[in-house]
């Protein structure tokens, strides 16, 4: 390759980099993500009066949360367990993130996605989950149970 | 022939300045779609939060924005050296070419101008539909499959997004690939059209520093008197279709220019090729210089319009400092709407106001009609449950008008307190 060639082909080369570098120097401040804070709210879960037995029992919480430019209101479920004084677990499998769901017959919770399995006071039987499933924080106020919705994060996972 | 140096050498390098806007146009657009959302109830809150709150949100679109009107006037720049230079004689592949690309920016420019669903693409989608509806012949047909129905809709939106991103830049695509491997040109771009490429571009990202892109009024909250006008790329059109009577306005505005763009395109098998290519670009350039200039002139010269836009500009500044309002979205089964604060309406409010104020308080509009939300009204004055049960009674009484009308005889004072108890309840 002689001088003037290169000297084109660097001439050529420097205005088209300056110009995608400022594009793609923007491109990356455009594109990050943006992490959206943990609703702190207490939700309702039912009336203390109503859960009693040996069974856990399941509920509908419905949380805010601001993600992006939306808030995204969602129904989360969740089991409250009378037999563990009240404590309410996420039916979230800390596995993978499926939902599990209590079969009555077998006494005990199942994720529909690996087969794991837990008892009924949360506590993990078998499969590829690590650990029971999470404990929400719960406080009753006013005779109803209410807990704070925290999505079990992604890293936290086993 | 062809003449490098000094000043005329400058005067060349129209290709290396569209080539860098075109790829400023693929990237900015690339981009703006990893927010955009094309659906008529969120399109207007995702462009809002890419101006608001997206780093660089705000010079990404403005880039898009301004970047899609220099392009065209590049391009057209470029179509006339072509001409000058006798390239539809020389090198055909070039001269269609840039033919093409001139007729499919204007055709992404108009699409794109519907997507940000403010009220200026709301007008701008029904400047296009009437366009398209006034077409001899095909009219009626093309405006549905335009609109994808009888009315626009978020099915419009889809269209036009679909066309925008997809197909046309496909097709742009194409014709840059076609004509880099079929043109008989070995170097595309010297180093003086990339440095002219990136002077062009520096001027542009200043210029979109300085200026953002314009975003109006929410399709919903935009009042009567707001007076809408197009990117300058299409001045002369808007200009042009004051003067033109009726359907006219679709021969100018859609036939021809295609019919002009096709013959521009045939040039190179055609006779007389240097007097019909400068009879039809002389003419085009006097249409675009005047009816542009027109347009700028009677906007600043009629002082109640001048005073519209001023009052428009400084609702803009004023939205552009206001922070950013998320949307709301519901992603739990309607059985736990029962669960919510206000819980589920009252028997009676679905059966006399949901028609008009919505399913659960949140407002409707049934084209001209704005019907209000009802939601956050204890905030107002005179709206305590006594006031609404008074209200639904004897509506004027309260300063409403009609189609607010009294339900004294449709509902018991039992059920007006009902739905009165459950409004007060309804939060934003």
């Amino acid at each position: 390759m002689n001088i003037d060639t290169s000297r084109r082909s660097f001439l050529k080369f420097l205005p088209l980099a300056a110009v995608f570098a400022s594009i793609g120097g923007a491109a990356f401040r455009f594109l990050r993500p943006r992490i959206s804070a943990a609703t702190d709210s207490w939700l309702d879960v039912a009336p203390v009066s109503e859960l009693a037995g040996p069974q856990p029992i399941s509920r509908k919480v419905v949380a805010e949360q601001i993600t992006g430019w939306s808030i995204t209101t969602e129904e989360h479920n969740v089991f409250v367990l009378p037999a563990k004084n009240n404590q309410v677990v996420s039916a979230i499998c800390p596995h993978e993130g499926c939902e599990v769901a209590w079969e009555q017959n077998r006494n005990r919770f199942s994720c529909p996605c690996h087969e794991s399995y837990f008892a009924a006071d949360g506590s993990r039987i078998s499969g590829p989950a690590q650990r029971g499933l999470d404990p929400l924080p719960a406080r009753v106020q006013d005779g109803k149970l209410q807990v704070q919705y925290i999505s079990t994060d992604q890293a936290t996972r086993a | 022939m062809r003449n490098d140096t000094g000043i005329h050498g400058w005067l060349q390098t129209t290709t290396g300045i569209v080539a860098v806007l075109l790829a400023v146009q693929f990237l900015t657009g690339v981009l703006l779609a990893f927010y955009y959302v094309p659906s008529v109830d969120h399109a207007y809150t995702t462009v809002s939060y890419v101006e608001k709150v997206v780093s660089s949100g705000s010079w990404i679109r403005a880039l898009h924005h301004y970047g899609s009107q220099w392009l065209t006037v590049f391009i057209f720049l470029h179509v006339i050296r072509l001409f000058l230079r006798g390239a539809y004689a020389a090198n055909r592949i070039q001269w269609i070419a840039a033919i093409l690309i001139l007729g499919l920016v204007m055709a992404a420019g108009g699409t794109g101008y519907s997507l940000p669903w403010d009220a200026r693409a709301f007008f701008s989608t029904r400047v296009a539909e009437g366009l398209m509806g006034g077409l001899p012949f095909a009219g009626p047909l093309a405006r549905l499959w335009l609109l994808g129905g009888s009315e626009i809709s978020s099915i419009t939106l889809s269209r036009f997004f679909a066309l925008h991103v997809l197909v046309i830049p496909a097709l742009i695509g194409a014709v840059v690939v076609w004509r880099l491997f079929r043109s008989q040109i070995v170097e595309l771009l010297g180093p003086r059209d990339a440095i002219a490429g990136a002077l062009v571009f520096l001027v542009l990202a200043l210029w979109a520093l300085k200026h953002p892109a314009p975003l109006g009024p929410a399709v919903t909250e935009a009042g009567a008197d707001y007076l809408p006008r197009p990117g300058a790329q299409f001045l002369w059109l808007y200009q042009s279709l004051k003067y033109i009577p009726g359907g006219l306005g679709s021969i100018v505005g859609v036939v021809l220019p295609g019919i002009v763009l096709t013959i521009l395109i045939a040039l190179p098998w055609l006779k007389r090729q240097r007097l019909i290519a400068g009879s039809l670009l002389g003419a085009g350039v006097l249409l675009v210089i005047i009816m542009t200039t027109a347009s700028y002139l009677s906007d600043s010269r009629d002082p109640k319009t001048a005073q519209q836009f001023a009052v428009q500009a400084a609702k803009e500044e004023a939205w552009r400092r206001e922070p950013f309002k998320p949307a709301t979205i519901t992603l739990a089964a309607t059985s736990t709407s029962d669960a919510t604060a206000a819980g589920g309406p009252p028997e009676m409010y679905t059966k006399f106001c949901a028609s008009c104020h919505g399913s659960h308080g949140q407002g409707a509009q049934q084209g001209p009609l704005k019907f209000p939300a009802l939601l956050d009204v204890p905030a107002k004055p005179r709206r305590s449950v006594d006031d609404i049960v008074g209200l639904l009674k004897d509506p004027t009484a309260y300063g409403l008008q009609p189609p607010m009308r009294s339900f004294s005889t449709k509902l018991t004072e039992e059920q007006m307190r009902e739905i009165a108890e459950w409004i007060v309840k309804l939060k934003k």
